[in-house]
C-alpha cells in the first residue's frame, strides 16, 4: 500500500446554504509525503481536513484512509491518526504534563511507554524546565509547541495540521517544521494547511491549492514554479490563481 | 476504565484550581442554611399549636378550684398563670387581658368547692324519703347559688378558642361534681348500709377518646431546621449545574472537545468523568452541610438536625440526588451555545425547580394546584425523599420511589445529551 489518503469525488454542503463548501474533490497522497493544503480565507480547506479527520460526514464522496473506508472504519482509523488544531485545545489551568497526560491517556497510553515519550518531546521542543508550569504562562510560541506535542504524542501514521506555525516567531516555526520534516522522513505522512506560502513551499513535497471548494492546481512546487511562468515563486502563483480582491 | 480515571482526575484538578468555584459550592450553600433557616425559624414554630397563655385567679384553693387548675396546667394547649391576686385582683386580671399579655382570664369564685358540696348534698338529700332527709345531719341543707367561673376573655381572641376553653373548664367541672357526687354517695351507702367504699379519690375514665388521621400518611410538619437543611443541601447540589455546563462549554470552545472528539472511544470516559468529579463534589456538599445542621445551628439556638439512624439510606437517597444533579449539569452544557446562555439558563431553571419543588416554600404550605405541580419537579422528589427519612425515619422501599425518580433523571439527561452530541455532530 502507498496511498495514505485517497478522495474520490468529494462534496460538502453545509445545511440551509446553496453553495458548495467542497466540491467534488479527488486527491491521492502518498505515504510518507508532507501534503500542503493552501487556499484564500473560506476556501474549504478546512472543512476538507474535518472531513479528511472524521469531524464532519461528506453530503457525498468517498474518502479511503490507509486503505481503509473511514466511514466504516471510524475507530480503528482514529487510533491512526492525530491531528493539531488551529486553537490551542489544552486546558489552561494544567500544567503541561498534566495536559499531555491526560490526552496520551485518552490516546491509550500509559505507565513508561507515556512518561517517556512526553519527557522525549518536552526536551526536543526545549519545553522540560517549564513542564511543571501551566499552560496559561506560557507565550504563543510554547503553547503551539505543546499544542503540536499532544497531537503527535501517540506517533500516528497520519497527521493533520491546520495552520500549526500561526502567531509565533520564526525560532519556534523552525524547531515545529524541522521536526514535522523529521517525522516525515520517519515515515509518517502529513496534511497540513497553512497561509504562509514560503513555509509550504520550503517543506511540502506535494502541494494543492484550493479555491470556491474545488482544487485549482495540485503538484510539486519546484514543478509549479517552472509550469506557471512569469511566476517567481508560490505565492505568486497562488495570487495567479485566486486574484487579488479580499474574501471574506 | 484508565479513561474514565484520567478525565476524572483531570476535572478534580481543574475545579480545585478554580477557587471562586469552591467558595460557590461549598460556601454559599453554608452560609444559605445558616441564613435561611434563621429567617424562617420563627416561621415555623408559628406552625406549630401555639400555647395559648392563661391567668387564673383560685379564690377556692379546694377540690374544685384546685382540680379546675391542675387539669388546664396538664393541658398542652394552655400555657397557665396562676396568681394569687387580692381584692383588686379582677381588676387587675381585666387589665392583663384587656392588653394582650393574656387572652383568657379565669376567677374561680370564693367556696365554689364547698357551694358544689352542699349543692350535691341538698340535691341527693331531695331524692330520699322524707324520713331520711336528715340522714347527714344537716338541717338546715338548703340550696344554695351554684359555684362559679368567670371567663374573661381578650376580644380578638378566636372563637374557636373560646369554645375550647369552656369545653375544657365544663369537662374538668364535670368531672368534679362526678367525683363530689361519688364522694356524697360514698358516704350515704356507709349511713345507710354500712358499707365501707374503697378508693374514692380513684375516679378513672370511663371512656377512651383516641385521636387517629382518616388520610393513609400520617402529617409531620417538619421544623425550620428538618426543612433547611436539606432544603438547601440539595438547591446547592443542583446549582452545579453552572460550573459543569461551563466545563463542557468551555471544553467546545476551546477546541479541547473537538480534539477529543477524534480520539477513539473517548466521549463517554470524558461525559462520565465529568459526572463522576461532580457528584463527588455533591456528596461532599452534602455532608458538610448536614454537618452544620447537626454542630453548628444548635450553636445558633436553632434546633438540632436530627437524621436518625438510617445512614445507608442517607447515603443512597444522596447519591441519587449528585448524580441527577450532575446529569442536569450534562445536559445544559450539551446543550448550551455559550457560557453566557448556559449560567442564566442553568441559574433560572434550578431556582424555578426549585420554587415549585418545595424548596423555598415547603410543598405543605402551598395550594392543591402548586402541590401537583410540584410534584414534577426533581428537587421535589429529593426533598421528599429527605423529609421520609428525618420525620418519618423511612426504609429503604419507602425512599425507593424517590431514588428511583432522580435516577430515571439522570439517565435521561445522559440519554438526551448523547443523542443532542450525535444530532449536532452529524449536521
Amino acid at each position: 500500500m502507498s496511498t495514505a489518503i485517497h478522495i474520490n469525488s468529494l462534496t460538502k454542503r453545509y445545511k440551509d446554504t446553496d453553495t458548495l463548501a467542497v466540491d467534488n474533490i479527488n486527491m491521492e497522497i502518498p505515504i510518507g509525503q508532507m501534503y500542503g493544503l493552501l487556499g484564500p480565507n473560506g476556501a474549504g480547506k478546512t472543512t476538507t481536513v474535518s472531513m479528511l479527520c472524521s469531524l464532519l460526514r461528506p453530503t457525498s464522496g468517498k474518502i479511503d484512509i490507509l486503505g481503509k473506508e473511514l466511514s466504516l472504519n471510524l475507530n480503528e482509523i482514529r487510533k491512526l491518526i492525530g491531528v493539531v488544531p488551529q486553537d490551542i485545545a489544552l486546558y489552561d489551568n494544567l500544567t503541561a504534563i498534566e495536559n499531555l497526560n491526560f490526552f496520551g491517556r485518552m490516546y491509550g497510553m500509559k505507565g513508561n511507554l507515556l512518561k517517556e515519550r512526553t519527557n522525549e518531546f518536552l526536551k526536543i521542543f526545549g519545553l522540560a524546565e517549564k513542564s511543571d508550569q501551566k499552560i496559561s504562562t506560557y507565550s504563543g510560541g510554547m503553547k503551539r509547541r505543546i499544542n503540536l506535542i499532544t497531537g503527535i504524542l501517540h506517533m500516528p501514521e497520519v497527521l493533520f495540521l491546520d495552520e500549526p506555525t500561526v502567531g509565533i516567531d520564526v525560532q519556534s516555526r523552525t524547531v515545529i517544521m524541522e521536526y514535522l520534516m523529521k517525522l516525515q522522513k520517519e515515515g509518517m505522512t502529513i496534511v497540513y494547511t497553512s497561509h504562509h506560502m514560503e513555509e509550504a513551499e520550503k517543506y511540502c513535497s506535494q502541494i494543492a491549492i484550493i479555491d470556491q471548494g474545488s482544487i485549482i492546481e495540485h503538484g510539486v512546487p519546484d514543478e509549479l514554479v517552472k509550469k506557471h511562468t512569469g511566476c517567481a515563486n508560490l505565492e505568486e502563483i497562488f495570487l495567479k490563481l485566486t486574484g487579488r480582491k479580499l474574501r471574506d | 476504565m484508565s479513561k474514565f480515571v484520567a478525565s476524572t482526575i483531570k476535572d478534580i484538578k481543574l475545579l480545585l484550581r478554580d477557587r471562586a468555584g469552591l467558595v460557590m459550592l461549598f460556601g454559599m450553600p453554608i452560609a444559605l442554611i445558616i441564613i435561611m433557616t434563621l429567617l424562617q425559624d420563627s416561621t415555623f414554630r408559628a406552625l406549630e399549636e401555639k400555647k395559648l397563655p392563661i391567668l387564673i385567679i383560685n379564690h377556692d384553693q379546694d377540690t374544685f378550684g384546685i382540680t379546675i387548675v391542675e387539669g388546664l396546667k396538664s393541658s398542652k394547649f394552655f400555657s397557665v398563670t396562676e396568681e394569687f391576686i387580692d381584692v383588686e385582683g379582677i381588676s387587675k386580671l381585666k387589665e392583663k387581658v384587656r392588653s394582650g399579655e393574656f387572652q383568657i382570664g379565669i376567677v374561680i369564685k370564693k367556696n365554689s368547692s364547698e357551694l358544689l358540696r352542699n349543692n350535691i348534698k341538698f340535691n341527693i338529700v331531695n331524692l330520699l324519703p322524707p324520713e331520711d332527709s336528715l340522714i347527714f345531719g344537716d338541717k338546715s341543707l338548703s340550696l344554695m347559688k351554684n359555684p362559679g367561673i368567670d371567663i374573661y376573655f381578650d376580644p380578638i381572641t378566636k372563637n374557636s378558642f373560646k369554645q375550647s376553653i369552656t369545653s375544657a373548664l365544663n369537662q374538668y367541672s364535670s368531672g368534679v361534681e362526678a367525683k363530689i357526687m361519688f364522694e356524697v354517695y360514698s358516704a350515704l351507702l356507709k349511713e345507710l348500709l354500712g358499707l365501707e367504699m374503697r378508693n374514692t379519690s380513684d375516679f378513672r375514665n370511663m371512656v377512651d377518646m383516641q385521636t387517629l388521621f382518616a388520610g393513609s400518611d400520617e402529617e409531620f410538619v417538619p421544623n425550620s431546621v428538618q426543612h433547611n437543611v436539606p432544603a438547601w443541601t440539595i438547591f446547592a447540589m443542583f446549582f452545579i449545574v453552572i460550573p459543569l455546563a461551563g466545563n463542557i462549554i468551555k471544553e467546545r470552545e476551546s477546541g479541547i472537545s473537538t480534539r477529543l472528539k477524534i480520539i477513539a472511544g473517548s466521549n463517554m470516559p470524558v461525559i462520565l468523568g465529568k459526572v463522576s468529579t461532580y457528584f463527588i463534589v455533591g456528596m461532599i456538599q452534602a455532608v458538610s452541610m448536614l454537618a452544620v445542621g447537626i454542630f453548628i445551628l444548635p450553636l445558633l439556638g436553632l434546633p438540632q438536625l436530627e437524621i436518625g439512624d438510617n445512614y445507608l439510606n442517607l447515603l443512597l437517597l444522596t447519591a441519587a440526588v449528585s448524580l441527577a444533579a450532575s446529569g442536569y449539569g450534562v445536559v445544559i452544557g450539551v446543550m448550551s451555545t455559550s457560557q453566557e446562555q448556559s449560567s442564566i439558563f442553568g441559574s433560572i431553571s434550578v431556582v424555578i425547580l426549585a420554587a415549585i419543588g418545595g424548596i423555598w416554600v415547603p410543598v405543605f404550605m402551598m395550594s392543591e394546584f402548586m402541590q401537583v405541580v410540584s410534584s414534577l419537579s426533581p428537587l421535589n422528589w429529593a426533598i421528599g425523599g429527605y423529609y421520609d427519612i428525618f420525620l418519618r425515619n423511612a426504609d429503604l422501599v419507602e425512599i425507593l420511589p424517590n431514588m428511583a425518580l432522580l435516577s430515571g433523571f439522570f439517565l435521561i439527561c445522559i440519554a438526551v445529551s448523547w443523542y443532542y452530541r450525535k444530532i449536532r455532530s452529524e449536521s
